[in-house]
C-alpha cells in the first residue's frame, strides 16, 4: 500500500513536470470552455426546448466531449510504459522491491487522477452558472461520475497499449484505435437484427450509457461493464509486463 | 547461514540461443565477488536473473536462503541493483530522485533524510544535489546510481560494469567506492577489465561462452597463469590470426608449459574479444 503510493505519487508528479500536462490542459479547458459557451448560447434561445438541461448535453451530449476524450486518454498514457522502457528507467523501477501489480496500479492511478483533475476544474463552469440560475446537481453529478468512470476504462486500454511497445507514437495510435472501435461498437445496433444481439450491442454501446449518466439515471449495468472492463485492461497490462518479452 | 548468493545448474535460453549453460556459484556474505569475462559471455544476463529482472529458463537461483523466482519483492528488498546502462528520471532533482528511490526501497520516512545525506555524502554528490539529472555528466549520474544502490542499505550489491565509460579519476574513486562499501556489504560485480578484479575483489568467476570456466582467488588464479616471468600481450586484429599466433607460440619448447594451462587461453581470448 505505501508503495503503491509513492509510486503514484511519482506518476503524478512526472505528468505535471512535463510539457504534456501543459499542452493538454491547456487544449482541454478552452475546449471545453467553448462547448460550455455554445451550449449556453444555444440552450438560452427561446426556441429551445426549457427542458433540456445544461449536463445533458455537457456530459456525452456533443461530438465535442466524445472527440476529447478518445484523444485525452492515449495522449494522457502514452508515456506510462513506453517511456521508461526506451530509456531503460523500467529496469531501475522493476529491480526495486515493488510489485508488477503495484507498478501497473500507480500508472493507471497516476494518469486517471491527471485526467480526472482536468476534468474537476470544469466544475467551475458550472459554479459560474449558478450565479445565474438555480441547478439541478444531481444530473451533474453523474454526469461527473460517469466521466470519471469512462476515463478509467479509456485510461486502462492506453496503459495496456502503453506497456506493448515502447515507441510512444505507436502507443497512442494503437491506444486510439481500441477506444475508437470499442465507442463505434453500439452503432452495429442499427445493422442487426437479432434481438439478443441488439441487446448485447447496446449493453457495449457507449453512448448510449452516457445519456443514462447525464440526465442523473444511475444504473447498475453500465456500472459493472466500465468496472469490469477497466479491471481486465489492467489485468492484461500486468500479465503483459510480467511477461519476458515486454518486460523492459 | 546461507550463502549470499547460491546459483547451481542455473541455464538460460532466448529461443535457441543458449546464454547461459549450466553455471554454479557461490557468493559468500561479506565477501567482494568479480564475474569476470567479455562482452556477450552471459555476466549481464545472470545479474538480471539475481535482481529478478528476467527469469530463469531452469537452474535454482537463492539469495540469503530464498529463491528468486518464489520472493521476488524480498529478494530485491535486499539487493543493490545497478545497471549496465544507468538511466534515471532526467528531470527529476538528484535528491529528489533519491528521496523517491528510498521511499520505494521502504525506508521509513524518518530515516529517509538521514540516509539521503550519507549517501550523497558517500558518493560525493554534494555539488550536484539540487542539480537536474537530465544535465549531470555521465560520471556523476553513475554516482547517483550508486547512491541509489545504497540508499535501501541492502545487504548485498549487484552491479553491472559499474567503471565502464567512467574516466581514470572517476574509476579510481569508484573502486575505492566499491571496496570500502564491501567492508560491510556483499558485492557481485561485473567487468571485463581483469586489472579491476585484482584490485577490488576478492574472489573472481570467470565466465565465457555461458560457461563458468574458473572460480579462485585473483592470486591464486594470477599464480596458476604465471611461471617465473609474466608477459601479458593485448593483441588485436583476426581472431584466428592470433589462433595460429598463439599456435605458433605454444611451439617454443619451456613457453608451452604455460600456454598449456587452459585460463591463460581464457584471457588471450579475453583480449581479442574486447578489442571487437
Amino acid at each position: 500500500m505505501g508503495n503503491l503510493l509513492v509510486l503514484t505519487a511519482r506518476e503524478w508528479k512526472a505528468f505535471w513536470y512535463s510539457p504534456v500536462a501543459y499542452v493538454v490542459g491547456g487544449c482541454f479547458l478552452i475546449m471545453h470552455g467553448w462547448v460550455f459557451w455554445l451550449l449556453m448560447a444555444v440552450l438560452n434561445d427561446p426556441r429551445v426546448d426549457p427542458s433540456w438541461r445544461m449536463s445533458q448535453f455537457f456530459f456525452g451530449g456533443t461530438l465535442f466531449y466524445w472527440l476529447s476524450m478518445l484523444v485525452m486518454a492515449p495522449v494522457l498514457t502514452m508515456r506510462t510504459f513506453s517511456e521508461e522502457k526506451r530509456t531503460g528507467t523500467m529496469e531501475l523501477l522493476l529491480s526495486a522491491p515493488v510489485t508488477d501489480v503495484q507498478v501497473v496500479l500507480a500508472k493507471f492511478l497516476g494518469a486517471w487522477l491527471c485526467y480526472s483533475a482536468l476534468w474537476a476544474s470544469t466544475i467551475l463552469y458550472f459554479a459560474l452558472l449558478r450565479r445565474y440560475t438555480p441547478l439541478d446537481w444531481g444530473p451533474i453529478l453523474t454526469g461527473y461520475l460517469g466521466t470519471f468512470l469512462l476515463g478509467a476504462v479509456l485510461i486502462a486500454i492506453g496503459c495496456l497499449a502503453s506497456s506493448l511497445t515502447r515507441n510512444q507514437v505507436i502507443a497512442a495510435v494503437v491506444g486510439f484505435v481500441a477506444m475508437l472501435l470499442l465507442f463505434s461498437v453500439g452503432f452495429l445496433a442499427v445493422f442487426v437484427t437479432d434481438p439478443e444481439t441488439v441487446k448485447l450491442v447496446k449493453y457495449l454501446a457507449l453512448l448510449e450509457h452516457f445519456q443514462d449518466f447525464s440526465k442523473g439515471i444511475l444504473d447498475t449495468r453500465p456500472l459493472v461493464f466500465y468496472v469490469s472492463l477497466g479491471a481486465l485492461a489492467l489485468f492484461l497490462t500486468v500479465r503483459t509486463i510480467s511477461h519476458p518479452r515486454w518486460r523492459a | 547461514m546461507s550463502a549470499a548468493i547460491e546459483v547451481s545448474n542455473l541455464t538460460k535460453r532466448y529461443g535457441a540461443v543458449t546464454a547461459l549453460n549450466r553455471i554454479s556459484f557461490q557468493v559468500e556474505r561479506g565477501e567482494i565477488m568479480g564475474f569476470l569475462g567479455p562482452n556477450g559471455a552471459g555476466k549481464t544476463t545472470t545479474l538480471r536473473i539475481l535482481t529478478g529482472l528476467i527469469e530463469p529458463t531452469e537452474g535454482l537461483v537463492r539469495v540469503e536462503g530464498m529463491d528468486v523466482t518464489n520472493h521476488p519483492v524480498e529478494v530485491r528488498r535486499r539487493i543493490g541493483y545497478l545497471p549496465e546502462n544507468v538511466s534515471l528520471y532526467p528531470e527529476l532533482r538528484v535528491e529528489e530522485y533519491l528521496s523517491y528511490r528510498a521511499a520505494i526501497k521502504g525506508v521509513p520516512r524518518s530515516q529517509r533524510r538521514p540516509r539521503l545525506e550519507e549517501v550523497v555524502q558517500r558518493c560525493a554528490l554534494g555539488d550536484v544535489r539540487r542539480r537536474i539529472i537530465g544535465r549531470l555528466s555521465k560520471g556523476y549520474r553513475q554516482r547517483v546510481g550508486l547512491a541509489d544502490c545504497l540508499i535501501g542499505q541492502p545487504s548485498i550489491l549487484i552491479l553491472d560494469e559499474p567503471t565502464v565509460g567512467l574516466d581514470p579519476h572517476q574509476i579510481r574513486q569508484t573502486r575505492e567506492l566499491i571496496k570500502d562499501v564491501g567492508r560491510q556489504t556483499t558485492v557481485l560485480l561485473s567487468t571485463h577489465i581483469l586489472p579491476e578484479v585484482e584490485m577490488i575483489c576478492d574472489r573472481v568467476a570467470i565466465i565465457d561462452h555461458g560457461a563458468i570456466v574458473a572460480v579462485d582467488s585473483p592470486e591464486n588464479l594470477r599464480r596458476a597463469m604465471t611461471g617465473t616471468q609474466v608477459v601479458h600481450v593485448e593483441l588485436r586484429g583476426d581472431s584466428q590470426a592470433i589462433e595460429q599466433a598463439v599456435a605458433q607460440v605454444r611451439s617454443i619448447p619451456g613457453v608451452q608449459a604455460e600456454i598449456r594451462i587452459p585460463l591463460e587461453e581464457v584471457f588471450i581470448r579475453l583480449t581479442t574479444k574486447d578489442t571487437e
